[in-house]
Order: C-alpha cells, then sequence, then structure tokens
C-alpha cells in the first residue's frame, strides 16, 4: 500500500527540503518508486536541489487547474530508477491550492508510486495546510536552536490537530563538538522537550551545502558519513530497526593527548 | 578528587545549553496555554489584590510562574503572608 508522508518544521531554514530530496532519493535507491513533491509554491526550491531546474516543464498548479496531466508535470530522474519530482509552481502563491486540490493529486499519485514525500512551506498558513492534507503521516525536521525546537513544538501539536498519527523527528545540523562542551542541546533534551519519537540525526556538516551546489543529493554519495545517516534514516521509514548512533566527541585529557599524537583520528563531527 | 577541585574552583558555570533549555521550557508553557508574560503579570496583580482584602501580602515576595507537569500546565504561586486581616475590606465593587 502506498504511503504519503509531509516533511515538515514550521521555522524555516533547518532542512525541509534537504531532508526531503534526501529521503526521497534513498527510498528510491532502495528500489521503491517514488514521487516527491514541492509544496512551496511561489518559493520553489526542491528542483534545484535535486540538480532537476532545467527540465521542469509543467507544475503543481497546473496540473491542478488542469492544464496538464499529472503524468506530464512529473520529471524522470535519470539518475535512480522510480524517482519523479512533482516541482511547485513559481509564478503563484499557496492560495492558489487548496486542501482538497492536495488530497485528490495525492490519491492520484498514490496509484503510480509507493512513497509520495510531500517538502512543506515554512510556517503554518496555506501552503503548510495543503501540504499536510492527504498526508499519512508527518516526519518533523528541528536543529538543535531554541527557535527551531518552539516551531516544532507548535508544529507537532498542530499536526496531532490534524488526527495524523504521532510524527516522528529528524534532528538536523547536530555538532558533537558543541554538544560534548556543553553547548548545544542533545538528543534527550530535545526529546525530552518535544516528546515524539526520533527517527534519526543528521550531524552538520560542509559536504551537504557541497551537495546542495552540485544538485545531487548527498544519500548518493557512499563514503560520505552524512549520506550514511541519511541511509539509516531512509531504512528506519522503511519500518526497520537501525540503531541512532551516538555521534559524540571523546574530550578527556587523554584522548586529546592521542589526537595531538596523531594516535587517534582527528576530532570529527560524526 | 573531582570534589575537591570543585570547591577550591567553585561550581561549574551554568553552560548555554542550560539556558537554552530553561529559555525553552518558559517559552513552550507560554505558547501552551497561549498566555503573555503581560497577561500573567496582569493575573498576578488581580489575584492578589484579591488577596488583600483578607490577608496582607508581602508585595516583594509574590511570586507566579507557570510550570509543566506529566498532568499538563499548572500555575505555581507563593504568596507570602505578613498576617491575616482581621475583618475582610469591603470588595471594590
Amino acid at each position: 500500500m502506498s504511503h504519503c508522508i509531509v516533511i515538515t518544521s514550521g521555522k524555516g531554514g533547518v532542512g525541509k527540503t534537504t531532508t526531503s530530496a534526501n529521503l526521497a532519493c534513498g527510498l528510491a535507491l532502495n528500489g521503491h518508486k517514488v514521487a516527491v513533491v514541492d509544496a512551496d509554491i511561489g518559493l520553489r526550491n526542491l528542483d534545484v536541489i535535486l540538480g532537476l531546474e532545467n527540465r521542469i516543464v509543467y507544475d503543481l498548479v497546473q496540473v491542478i487547474e488542469g492544464e496538464c496531466r499529472l503524468k506530464q508535470a512529473l520529471i524522470r530522474d535519470k539518475r535512480v530508477e522510480g524517482l519523479f519530482l512533482l516541482p511547485a509552481a513559481q509564478t503563484r502563491d499557496k492560495n492558489s491550492v487548496k486542501p482538497d486540490d492536495m488530497r485528490r493529486l495525492v490519491a492520484e499519485l498514490k496509484e503510480i508510486v509507493d512513497f509520495v514525500i510531500i517538502d512543506c512551506p515554512a510556517g503554518i498558513e496555506q501552503g503548510f495546510k495543503n501540504s499536510i492534507a492527504g498526508a499519512d503521516q508527518a516526519i518533523i525536521v528541528t536543529t538543535p536552536e531554541v527557535s527551531a525546537i518552539r516551531d516544532a513544538d507548535r508544529i507537532i501539536g498542530l499536526v496531532e490537530a490534524h488526527d495524523l498519527p504521532e510524527p516522528r523527528l529528524i534532528i538536523n545540523r547536530y555538532r558533537a563538538g558543541m554538544v560534548s562542551r556543553g553547548d548545544m542541546m542533545n538528543r534527550d533534551d530535545i526529546l525530552e522537550i518535544l516528546a515524539v519519537p526520533l527517527l534519526g540525526i543528521v550531524p552538520d556538516h560542509e559536504d551537504v551545502i557541497i551537495s546542495a551546489n552540485r544538485g545531487s543529493p548527498i544519500v548518493f554519495d557512499e563514503r560520505s558519513p552524512i549520506g550514511a545517516a541519511y541511509r539509516r534514516i531512509v531504512s528506519r521509514v522503511e519500518g526497520n530497526d537501525v540503531p541512532i548512533p551516538d555521534f559524540t566527541v571523546e574530550t578527556g585529557v587523554w584522548s586529546t593527548f592521542k589526537r595531538w599524537m596523531g594516535l587517534a583520528p582527528a576530532r570529527e563531527v560524526v | 578528587m573531582r570534589a575537591l577541585i570543585q570547591r577550591l574552583f567553585g561550581p561549574p558555570p551554568s553552560t548555554s545549553k542550560d539556558d537554552a533549555i530553561q529559555r525553552l521550557k518558559i517559552v513552550l508553557m507560554h505558547d501552551q496555554c497561549d498566555l503573555s508574560p503581560a497577561q500573567l503579570e496582569s493575573m498576578k496583580d488581580e489575584i492578589v489584590a484579591v488577596m488583600r482584602r483578607y490577608v496582607e501580602v508581602d508585595q516583594a515576595g509574590v511570586e507566579f510562574r507557570l510550570s509543566k507537569s506529566d498532568e499538563g500546565v499548572a500555575l505555581v504561586s507563593s504568596v507570602p503572608v505578613r498576617r491575616v486581616t482581621t475583618r475582610p475590606a469591603p470588595s471594590p465593587s
């Protein structure tokens, strides 16, 4: 049975689009048919993160308004079998779409793919309401910061008010070094406050920016520890029980000495 | 050993993470019960005004805050009473 997952956060800039792209690519790498929908109408970005910006012909609003058929608007990703992007309109706004339109669209997509991933815009207004309308479950993305966690708390409440099951949380841009110095909230601090199950932790790493520059999601990079973090998240979404690593750095005098002497690997964020 | 070091240098300073957690908890409690700090302050003043009709209140020591428990959000107040006034003052209405 097909499944629709919305990626949301409340706050902007925490990594919803990056998460959507990597989750969609990762699921497709594992052999699923996936449609990833950019619901950020007016501010489309998922196309550039996926490196598909030059192939857009039709968009989501044109599908909804009947200007084209759904299959004409879906862009097939050539890097991996079974991955399709439905781009957002760039010259329209969120009010061009209604929750019922999204419900119909998602139902139609579910007939052709196994997973529908919806990249929700920031905020709690029309764009958010449209995004969660057709979803079966939500994934909340946050960063270990006061403002992002506050917004995540609000979004969790709104998701539950829409009769979706309990959302799961991805903590993005986690910095183990700062956590060990006591300058960043750790996973337990965040989970105690938000009280939702943890789906995964993605460490902060410059490779994520490099992959965005290239339009090639990092989940494709087999050697990257961040790619591995996303692959574990994908596996958990598939229902597998994959442990979440601790992402800690050793800080004691002895390990600092060992690092200094070159006996231990340099301090790494992962 | 650690205890000795702690006694020599005093307790470890609170980290910025602790500040973040404290601030978040307070902000979330206000968000969840939809009560702004200004509203809380005005509620405090009104409640204390009612109590004053019965007891003499030490205004400086009055404490009102929201606290979160498993049951939900609770209003926790501490109002130091100097003495009980023998006869209740007439209601302002």
